[in-house]
């Protein structure tokens, strides 16, 4: 029976960032948090494995913030037990840092037969937190996989890739990396979020796992500056005699403007 | 005295929970389609609404429900209000299936608990209530529908109209509260020998009426049902002999609460409809939202809003208190005692307060919005059609609301009628 860690970013809610209209600055600060979309997926496909083939499923959360609550809402969707490590110091951490934080939770559990994650987070989307991971804990990853099967101590795995799909089977331990066409996360009913107050959520901070917040610190990203792109609209009129000849210096100009191939 | 209005985190998930589903399954266009189509009430729903747990969540685990106190059933109320704003929702399965569901729950037997409650809660079944006769629903002294012993069984002849979810009940089986006098008219104290009981739906003498052509929440019925010598075994009577004009009151109080929690949700849907328009519809070369014209509506219907939430909240607090102080499990921060009249009078305070809001947050918004405002791409006349219902009497009376209210003002004796 697999014992299986979900990763899950507390991440900003991107689609309640508000952008200030003078600086073009995002206003991340009073943005609210929550799951990361692709996590839940993640999350899904781990208690959809417990469910099919028994085990155990542990959500596991990295943080600055105290998210306690989004792990509360974890255990409500079906994991058995979470574990925060929230510490301020993570503050200005990069996926290198939160990945090695994480592999140090990951060994405090001891054994484990499959870790999974979302491809990417919905903030700052750079889909390596998964393969760092992975690499650190010296284990297969599998990334961007839409379809996922258990065979004896193996795991198949259909990967979306940009022009194609493949089928990989790696033997566990091992990562993944789920996409969001993998499943539909569950609403959890109501009788879930009453027995999920009762379930256990750990919280550990960075000296519980060994790990020395001057080390972390030191290698701590300064983040200068996010803002959103500037949009301007061209503001082109196209006029002609009849629909043909306005088509025909449509095409033109997006040919023009790269946006068609010549 | 704590003030403290931070919702726990329980609360705050179990909100998240219902939202997510209502924005997958009660969409702006399932919604439409529910009231284009009219009753019966899509069964998919009404399951998908049970599974989730908000049917009926008052109830004790023990007793197939959730044990819910009665603040966080009103805030499930308010956001099932949001997100089906013709209430057809909200009326069926808050006002009447969650408030009298769980009236029924605390007055009726075993054998009414097994075959009706828990289905019900599991969103198979409907029950509900019967308590309007052509004479009215609250001229108690003019109903007429009798129950008398014979044997060992009580015998019911009457009438009842205007009672929602008739064809749900039909279909899905089910029953409902009805009063029934079981002693002589007193005529200073008409409220005196009625005794409840659960009549089901297709038992032997119940013939059900055609549904009315309702003019809103059309995705609920609303019809009547007549009884002829309707024998029923003492199991189904609810509560004491007698004592049935008062276990009545008790399930208003509660379908009363559960109206002003999701008329709550359905003024906030409307000012989030119709917020954006405002803000981005220009005439005369400014936004409709920079006309004061407006803007000053708006915000008299936010301020009323937000003072109706608060007033709903207080009563709902004052509910699990007034249960807690009966024994039941209900989670309270502080013990504090009132008497049910003074429930009462708070309950009658928000079912004034919160339909006639939510009437005029949707007749503003149609107005703001103009002719946009009154076709059915908006969500607004849907609204206004079915809050109507709670104007125009469903769950007692706005003007016997204010009978309420002074009466807990001015004592008893300045009650006009009985």
């Amino acid at each position: 029976m697999p014992r299986i860690i979900v990763c899950l970013k507390y991440a900003i809610d991107v689609s309640q960032i508000k952008v200030d209209s003078a600086t073009r600055k995002l206003l991340t600060a009073d943005a609210p948090r929550k799951i990361s979309d692709f996590d839940k997926n993640a999350l899904e496909e781990a208690i959809r494995i417990k469910e099919k083939h028994g085990g155990e499923v542990i959500a596991l959360t990295v943080s600055s913030e105290n998210a306690s609550s989004a792990l509360r809402e974890a255990l409500a969707i079906g994991a058995d037990k979470a574990f925060l490590v929230h510490d301020s110091t993570i503050q200005n951490s990069d996926t290198l840092v939160v990945s090695q934080i994480l592999a140090e939770a990951v060994k405090k559990f001891g054994s484990f037969d499959l870790i999974i994650c979302g491809e990417a987070s919905i903030d700052s989307y750079s889909g390596q937190v998964g393969p760092r991971l992975a690499e650190i804990l010296g284990i297969p990853a599998v990334t961007y996989a839409r379809k996922v099967g258990l065979e004896g101590d193996a795991i198949i795995a259909e990967r979306s890739l940009e022009d194609f799909s493949e089928v990989v089977k790696v033997k566990m331990p091992a990562l993944l990396t789920v996409t969001k066409e993998i499943n539909e996360p569950r609403v959890p009913t109501l009788m879930d979020v009453l027995k999920a107050s009762r379930k256990e959520l750990v919280k550990w901070s960075l000296s519980d796992l060994g790990v020395l917040k001057e080390k972390v610190e030191a290698i701590a990203v300064q983040l200068l500056e996010v803002s959103a792109p500037k949009v301007e609209r061209k503001k082109v009129r196209i006029e002609g005699e009849n629909p043909k000849e306005i088509a025909d210096k449509l095409v033109k100009a997006l040919i023009q403007d790269g946006v068609l191939g010549g | 005295m704590v003030f403290d209005f931070t919702e726990t985190e329980e609360q705050k998930l179990i909100v998240k929970a219902v939202k997510e589903w209502c924005e997958r399954n009660l969409t702006a266009v399932r919604v439409r389609q529910m009231d284009d189509k009219g009753h019966p009430y899509p069964k998919d729903i009404a399951e998908g609404l049970a599974k989730l747990g908000v049917i009926m969540g008052t109830v004790p685990q023990e007793h197939g429900g959730l044990g819910l106190d009665w603040k966080t059933q009103a805030l499930i109320a308010e956001t099932i209000g949001y997100y089906d704003p013709t209430i057809a929702t909200a009326a069926g399965f808050m006002a009447v299936e969650t408030g009298w569901g769980y009236t029924i729950d605390r007055h009726c037997s075993e054998t009414v608990r097994e075959k009706y409650v828990k289905p019900a809660i599991r969103g198979e079944k409907f029950i509900g209530i019967g308590a309007t006769e052509p004479v009215g629903g609250s001229d108690v002294a003019g109903h007429k529908t009798t129950a008398k012993m014979e044997g060992n069984e009580w015998v019911l002849n009457g009438e009842k109209t205007f009672i929602s979810g008739t064809e749900e009940c039909k279909t899905w089986g089910g029953g409902y509260w009805v009063n029934a006098r079981t002693g002589p008219l007193v005529p200073e104290a008409p409220h005196r020998n009625i005794t409840a009981f659960f009549v089901p739906i297709d038992a032997d003498g119940v013939e059900v009426i055609e549904p009315y052509k309702d003019s809103g929440r059309m995705a609920i019925s609303t019809g009547g049902f007549v009884l002829k010598d309707v024998r029923l075994s003492d199991e189904y009577r609810l509560g004491e002999v007698g004592k049935g004009f008062y276990h009545t009151m008790e399930g208003f109080d509660n379908a009363r609460l559960m109206i002003g929690a999701s008329c709550a949700g359905v003024i906030r849907r409307i000012l989030d409809d119709a917020i954006p328009y405002i803000k981005e519809r220009k005439v005369f070369g400014m936004p409709l939202a920079k006309y004061e014209a407006i803007q000053f509506e708006l915000a008299e219907i936010y301020m009323e809003m937000e003072a109706l939430k608060l007033m709903t909240m207080k009563t709902a607090w004052m509910q699990d208190i007034r249960y807690a102080e009966e024994g039941l499990t209900v989670k309270v921060s502080e013990a504090k005692t009132f008497k049910p009249t003074e429930v009462a009078k708070w309950i009658s305070m928000i079912k004034w307060k919160g339909p006639f809001l939510a009437l005029k947050a949707a007749e503003k918004a149609m107005i703001w919005l103009g002719a946009a405002g009154y076709t059915k791409e908006y969500l607004f006349e849907a609204a206004w059609r079915g809050v109507m219902s709670y104007v125009v009497g469903a769950e007692g009376g706005q003007n016997i609301q204010k009978i309420v209210i002074g009466r807990e003002l001015l004592g008893k004796e300045y009650v006009p009628y009985k």
